[in-house]
């Protein structure tokens, strides 16, 4: 009866997730699919409730399976009990194979909820989950296997070890999203990034050990800072220089929850050198815009938030809890990565006083009228004193001042923070009565 | 010796100057922040108890700038481009403004009290007053009565018409030959004042001399207040508006400013009386009450922070009585209130009573 009332539908869709995982895994999956059905339901526009009753076949198996499992998921049940129904199973005959395919129709046009779905995907293979395949296949018209077009097939074959962790799969697949100027051209841009090391990558993973409270919750976030040269004008990303937050919630792109966005906020951005003008949630994409930023340059985050053991049972609270602090701390872990890694980047924001500082202590040397003390200031910085320039002073004085900086950063937070004050200065506030520094006419006074 | 003395100080200064730059350079080659320490001083505190040491000229504190904050990077950057401009003046000996300083970097320092700021910091740390940085002021005092002297060659002859008003110098240090024939030296808060005073011939029939910061008074007015006092060995009286303001003005001239506590010893003058107006004066002159105004929340918020400076308590407790009867009335008037019944009532009764009874604190 449902298959027959399905006849009248005239586009189908089919997603296929083909993993060889375990039980536990599939089940990921099928959570998956859910979430990401609810939320293209919810957020996107490609399907209208009289075009789609709500109702997704799911056809999965696992490779220890010796069937193939058929279930009807109604997503617009409100009752969770009812949402799954389970149908009749086929045998595998002892065939050795798992995945996972989805399938759907609707009446409406396609187009849209194709691109949708589309973009999805295209997110989705930012995590490389290993030993997934994904295909994305309509079919438009009543008769099946007419007209059938493969939107999405990938395959991830890049040769990257057969036993890679997840950070190092998403730290790959984050930087293929970037070398595409985040997904908006098929193919690595090769005019912008002629090799990776154009590319700044950290990482970092922050975890809540197994306990009564909690069940082994993983936070993984990668960092890109990417610099162009010479970037052409077709290559530009969605947001400009804003960065789109990725965020997945286990092994699925997700909007980002306002926890984990206050979390980004909170985290103390200049002492990496970076202004976070402000952080903004716009049609789902969380959007960081920054204050300063070189013209070329660009930061991408992507942040992993899943759980070692499923199923899972956290309250709402702890959840929220537990990703802020989690956020937090795989972010600036992943900072501190970039800075351990790439010398001279993310240096606290008093860094960009290094440029003037260096100038005018260069100048204090250079327009000196004693050369004895010239002299000493050379040999001080390791200059030999003939025919030297301003500049060449100024760019030594830099650097000196960079290091400097550099170590400062590396030292614990408390340490650096230790106010060198040598007195508690009980400074109190009068109301500010106008004193003689005004005295040279640039005030009004009230008394004339 | 003049010419010798200040050339000798500008050497002085180069020379520390140059141990500044030296000792940040010699931080950076061995990988240290570099650090500029920066004594700290003030000339009062809020202490009931007057246990305190401000009556002391001895800095009450350190600041230490380094890389390591933020802030301080900025404060370096913007101390070091004014002590670079600074060994330009000195070693050009040229004399720039404050002004001038500010509109060379007008983005980076961004207001002029930033460039104020790393004035100070600067005569704290190389131990001088602003003029020895070859910094002046514009000048914005007045004087007038019973007074000779020469600036730099240039003559200053007050006496010659005694109701002119003549600009303070600027340059006070290069003040000589003083003669005055004056009993009394006058400070007036405002220029309207001293207008009033000009317009009634008032030094014609007082030997006195008249002289107005137009305001708070700037670091001239009250280093040439100093002088003719230290010089003349006068006595000087302070005539200000009865209300938080004047009373400021007054405690700026008795006391100096919190803001240039560190060059306090030189710009206060301990001597100074105040003349008034006092707030008892509205009695005792039967000021209509239309002349009197309410203090606003603004003022009475003022007027209570000045009661807890300890040096009120301690050197002036008579201005600290007057002070607060002036918060217990919630009324202020200005000097040109007492002008109400007659317009020459200062110049011609208020002031002369005033000192020839002895009437001032």
């Amino acid at each position: 009866m449902i298959f027959a009332d399905y006849q009248l539908f005239s586009n189908a869709l089919l997603l296929l997730f083909l993993p060889s995982f375990e039980f536990p895994f599939r089940i990921r999956v099928w959570e998956a699919v859910w979430r990401s059905l609810r939320t293209l339901k919810y957020t996107g526009e490609g399907i209208s409730a009289e075009k789609w009753d709500g109702v997704v076949f799911v056809t999965t198996t696992g490779i220890c399976d010796n069937e193939i499992y058929h279930y009807q998921l109604n997503l617009q049940e409100n009752i969770s009990t009812r949402r799954l129904t389970k149908l009749p199973s086929n045998p595998k005959n002892g065939a050795k194979f798992s995945g996972t395919e989805v399938a759907l129709s609707t009446f409406d046009c396609i187009d849209d909820l194709l691109a949708e779905i589309t973009l999805f995907l295209q997110k989705t293979l930012i995590l490389k989950i290993p030993k997934v395949a994904i295909e994305l296949a309509f079919e438009h018209g009543v008769l099946p296997g007419s007209q059938c077009e493969n939107v999405i097939v990938a395959n991830e074959c890049d040769p990257l070890p057969f036993v890679t962790s997840n950070i190092e799969n998403l730290k790959s697949g984050l930087e293929d999203y970037v070398l595409k100027h985040g997904n908006r051209l098929d193919k690595k841009c090769h005019s912008c990034f002629p090799s990776r090391e154009h590319l700044k990558v950290g990482s970092g993973i922050a975890f809540c050990k197994e306990s009564h409270r909690s069940t082994g919750h993983v936070m993984e976030t990668v960092i890109i800072i990417s610099e162009l040269s010479e970037p052409s004008s077709t290559c530009f990303r969605t947001f400009g220089a804003k960065t789109e937050v990725l965020y997945f919630n286990d092994f699925s792109p997700c909007l980002i929850s306002q926890s984990s966005l206050n979390a980004l906020t909170s985290i103390d951005w200049k002492s990496y050198g970076l202004t976070l003008k402000s952080a903004i949630d716009q049609d789902g994409h969380a959007l960081l815009e920054w204050e300063h930023l070189p013209p070329n340059a660009h930061i991408d985050i992507v942040l992993h938030s899943y759980h070692k053991q499923y199923p899972l049972f956290l309250l709402a609270r702890q959840k929220t809890q537990f990703d802020r602090n989690l956020v937090k701390k795989a972010v600036k872990q992943a900072l501190d990565d970039l800075k351990e890694k790439h010398a001279g980047i993310l240096l606290s924001a008093h860094a960009h006083y290094a440029p003037d500082l260096a100038r005018t202590i260069a100048g204090l040397i250079m327009s000196s009228n004693d050369s004895d003390f010239q002299g000493e200031c050379f040999s001080l910085l390791g200059l030999q004193s003939q025919e030297i320039g301003g500049e060449i002073v100024g760019e030594c004085i830099k650097e000196k001042i960079i290091t400097v900086i550099e170590m400062n950063d590396r030292k614990p937070q408390r340490s650096r923070e230790a106010a060198p004050f040598l007195f508690e200065d009980d400074c109190f506030q009068e109301p500010d009565f106008q004193d003689e520094e005004y005295e040279e006419g640039e005030e009004a006074y009230r008394f004339l | 010796m003049e010419g010798k003395r200040s050339s000798s100080q500008r050497g002085d200064l180069l020379r520390k100057i140059r141990e500044v730059t030296r000792s940040i350079l010699e931080d950076l080659s061995n990988g240290r922040s570099p650090s500029v320490s920066i004594d700290r001083f003030r000339n009062y505190c809020t202490n009931p108890n007057a246990n305190c040491y401000c009556s002391s000229d001895f800095s009450k504190g350190k600041e230490i700038l380094t890389l390591q904050r933020e802030c301080h990077a900025h404060r370096l950057n913007v101390m070091l481009r004014v002590l670079l401009i600074v060994q330009q003046l000195l070693q050009e000996n040229i004399h720039g403004s404050k002004r001038d300083i500010y509109y060379m970097h007008p983005t980076v320092f961004s207001e002029q009290s930033v460039v104020d700021r790393a004035i100070n910091d600067l005569c704290i740390l190389l131990q001088c007053s602003r003029h020895n940085l070859n910094v002046v002021s514009v000048g914005n005092g007045l004087v007038m009565g019973w007074l000779r002297f020469l600036e730099g060659g240039r003559k200053f002859d007050c006496i010659n018409s005694l109701n002119t008003a003549h600009p303070v110098p600027v340059h006070v240090e290069e003040v000589k030959d003083i003669i005055s024939v004056a009993q009394y030296i006058l400070v007036v808060e405002k220029e309207s004042v001293f207008q009033r005073l000009a317009n009634d011939q008032f030094c014609n029939t007082n030997r006195c001399i008249v002289i107005t910061g137009r305001g708070y008074p700037d670091v001239p007015t009250r280093r040439f207040l100093r002088l003719l006092v230290e010089k003349l060995r006068l006595p000087a009286y302070c005539l200000v508006d009865c209300d938080p303001y004047g009373f400021d003005i007054l405690a700026t001239y008795r006391f100096g400013s919190m803001l240039m506590a560190y060059d306090a010893k030189f710009l206060r003058v301990p001597e100074i009386r105040w003349l008034g107006a006092f707030p008892s004066d509205s009695e005792n002159y039967g000021l209509p009450n239309q002349c009197l105004l309410p203090l606003t929340a603004d003022d009475l918020r003022r007027t209570e922070a000045m009661l807890h400076r300890c040096y009120l308590q301690r050197e002036e407790p008579h201005w600290r009585l007057e002070l607060e009867l002036m918060l217990q009335r919630g009324v202020k008037f200005e000097i040109e209130a007492l002008s109400v019944n007659s317009i020459s009532f200062l110049s011609k009764e208020y002031i002369p009573s005033k000192i020839q009874g002895g009437v001032h604190m």
